[in-house]
């Protein structure tokens, strides 16, 4: 769901949010009023899945209401021209000397932006292509005891500060463009791999159990009954990596990547509080326009069969 | 010069930054739990309030922490003031969020008998609810605290304290002989950090989950 506008009640839930099992029982006389289910640290990855040892929950029947709504729409972009006329409103009127003119000028903001759009989609594909087929393989029999492993390494890495992951890849790599992608995209990995590997641990075993009883192959059965059930958690993937890498693209300025963490950089070694209010609100309205577009994606990409109970 | 004989050098300087980037996560967390399960007792009984809290808390999550820090600046200057406030800000959410989450999933038929045998509203909720609604608070301190670790060093940048400020040094001196050593340091420090951290929270866990709910 969108964050920022009130949120219809919906009743499917992602199988990463485990910590809102047994709302929807709590009055089952009104399954349509059944609890909202926050989407926040799905959407960026920070509920390690399965981190409490809870089991995910089971899909709950409730009726869906209509699945995008006139506010979702609008509520978001229409908030963000605001925010964004606002700002260039603003800095229209303030007096830039010099210095803060060298930071803005000859395009450069908009190269900045284009760099970090750049940035964020490229590494958000790697992303994609690396962690989900590693998830699926671990959650295959024959390298499912690797699992518990890769999780582990996957907490240390939550652990570790994005920035001196960055620092470290910049020495080894040397300056530039490179080494800040590897760094965005390192850093994004391990939690939509963790995510992936807790979603395909939660697809109901008996419906495995099924596939296989009617003579399908392993292969059938992954692409034919794990895949799609797994698509939801794959678009909660999607939108977890975008949100991070725009984030961590912000850092990629340290390395030598450009993106808009040179304006918010420049800002404040210079003390040009328009440059760095110009970069951070950017920055700001990119990071929430990404995932209003991958909250959308994640509503109308979603296979009509797994829209709880209807 | 070796890492181990870089720390060994600058253990002074090492252990003052990794104390202030411990004491700041520590007292942000602090003010964060507080603020946080109090934001969520306020908002779990009412839809939308809840909704509101829970869907305002993830849309400052999206916000990258450089941004925030960029946006607090020129209200706040640079230092120590804008740490704090975006350290909070920032360990709030997954605080909030989970609280809410766990105070809706206590058993409506557990609050009942409660009320039942004649507990006060504030009984219900010291004795009832906020115990078995624990776990997953405790949950969203540790995802929190996980995250301050990080934040707090980008917040280095801005002036602000801690371990950070070894991971800028290095990449300022870019091609030095120290620069790695920095760099490593600051890491590592911070990973250290995040690990006793952690296991201090599951050392709580054992020690404050009630015993009838543990897994």
């Amino acid at each position: 769901m969108t964050r920022g506008d009130g949120p219809p009640p919906e009743g499917e839930r992602h199988a990463g949010e485990h910590e809102v099992q047994g709302i929807a029982f709590r009055d089952p006389e009104e399954p349509g009023t059944a609890g909202p289910h926050p989407r926040g640290a799905t959407g960026t990855g920070l509920d390690g899945p399965g981190r409490d040892g809870q089991s995910p929950p089971a899909p709950t029947p409730a009726p869906v209401r209509r699945r995008i709504t006139w506010q979702k729409l609008t509520f978001l972009p229409a908030v963000l021209t605001v925010v964004l006329l606002a700002t260039w409103l603003w800095f229209r009127g303030a007096d830039l000397d010099s210095i803060a003119r060298n930071s803005i000028d000859d395009g450069n903001v908009w190269l900045r932006l284009r760099q970090h759009i750049y940035l964020t989609v490229v590494s958000t594909f790697f992303v994609l292509i690396i962690a989900i087929p590693l998830g699926i393989l671990l959650t295959r029999r024959r390298l499912r005891p690797a699992a518990p492993v890769v999780m582990g390494v996957a907490n240390v890495g939550q652990a570790t500060p994005a920035i001196g992951l960055l620092a470290l890849l910049v020495i080894w790599l040397g300056i530039g463009t490179r080494a800040a992608l590897i760094g965005i995209i390192a850093y994004a990995v391990l939690p939509v791999l963790a995510n992936t590997v807790a979603g395909l641990k939660a697809i109901d075993p008996t419906l495995v159990e099924a596939a296989r009883g009617i003579g399908m192959s392993p292969l059938g059965v992954l692409r034919r009954v794990e895949l799609p059930l797994a698509v939801p958690l794959i678009l909660a993937g999607v939108r977890t990596a975008l949100v991070l890498n725009v984030g961590t693209a912000t850092l990629a300025y340290f390395g030598g990547g450009g993106g808009l963490g040179d304006l918010i950089a420049s800002g404040i070694t210079n003390q040009r509080m328009s440059v760095l209010v110009l970069g951070s609100v950017l920055t700001v309205a990119l990071a929430l326009l990404v995932d209003w577009l991958a909250s959308l994606a994640e509503l109308l990409l979603r296979p009509r069969g797994l829209e709880g109970g209807t | 010069m070796s890492f181990w004989e870089y720390v060994g050098n600058r253990h002074a300087q090492l252990l003052a930054d990794t104390y202030q980037h411990a004491s700041a996560v520590f007292q942000c967390m602090v003010v964060a739990t507080l603020l946080g399960v109090t934001i969520g007792v306020a908002t779990y009984r009412t839809e939308w309030a809840g909704n509101l809290a829970v869907t305002s808390t993830a849309t400052i999550l999206t916000i990258p922490s450089l941004a925030m820090i960029g946006l607090l600046i020129p209200i706040m200057g640079l230092g120590v003031a804008p740490t704090v406030t975006a350290l909070t800000l920032y360990g709030l959410l997954p605080i909030v969020r989970n609280s809410i989450v766990g105070l809706r999933g206590v058993d409506a038929s557990l609050v009942d008998a409660a009320t039942g045998i004649g507990m006060s509203r504030p009984a219900r909720l010291f004795r009832v609810e906020l115990p078995l609604a624990w776990p997953p608070i405790l949950t969203g301190i540790r995802v929190s605290t996980q995250m301050l670790m990080g934040i707090a060093a980008i917040a280095a940048y801005a002036s602000g304290p801690g371990l950070g400020n070894e991971i800028f040094r290095g990449i300022s001196s870019l091609g030095s002989a120290n620069a790695l050593n920095q760099v490593l340091a600051g890491t590592l420090g911070i990973i250290v950090l995040a690990l006793l951290f952690d296991a201090a929270y599951v050392l709580i866990g054992r020690l404050t989950i009630p015993r009838g709910i543990r897994a």
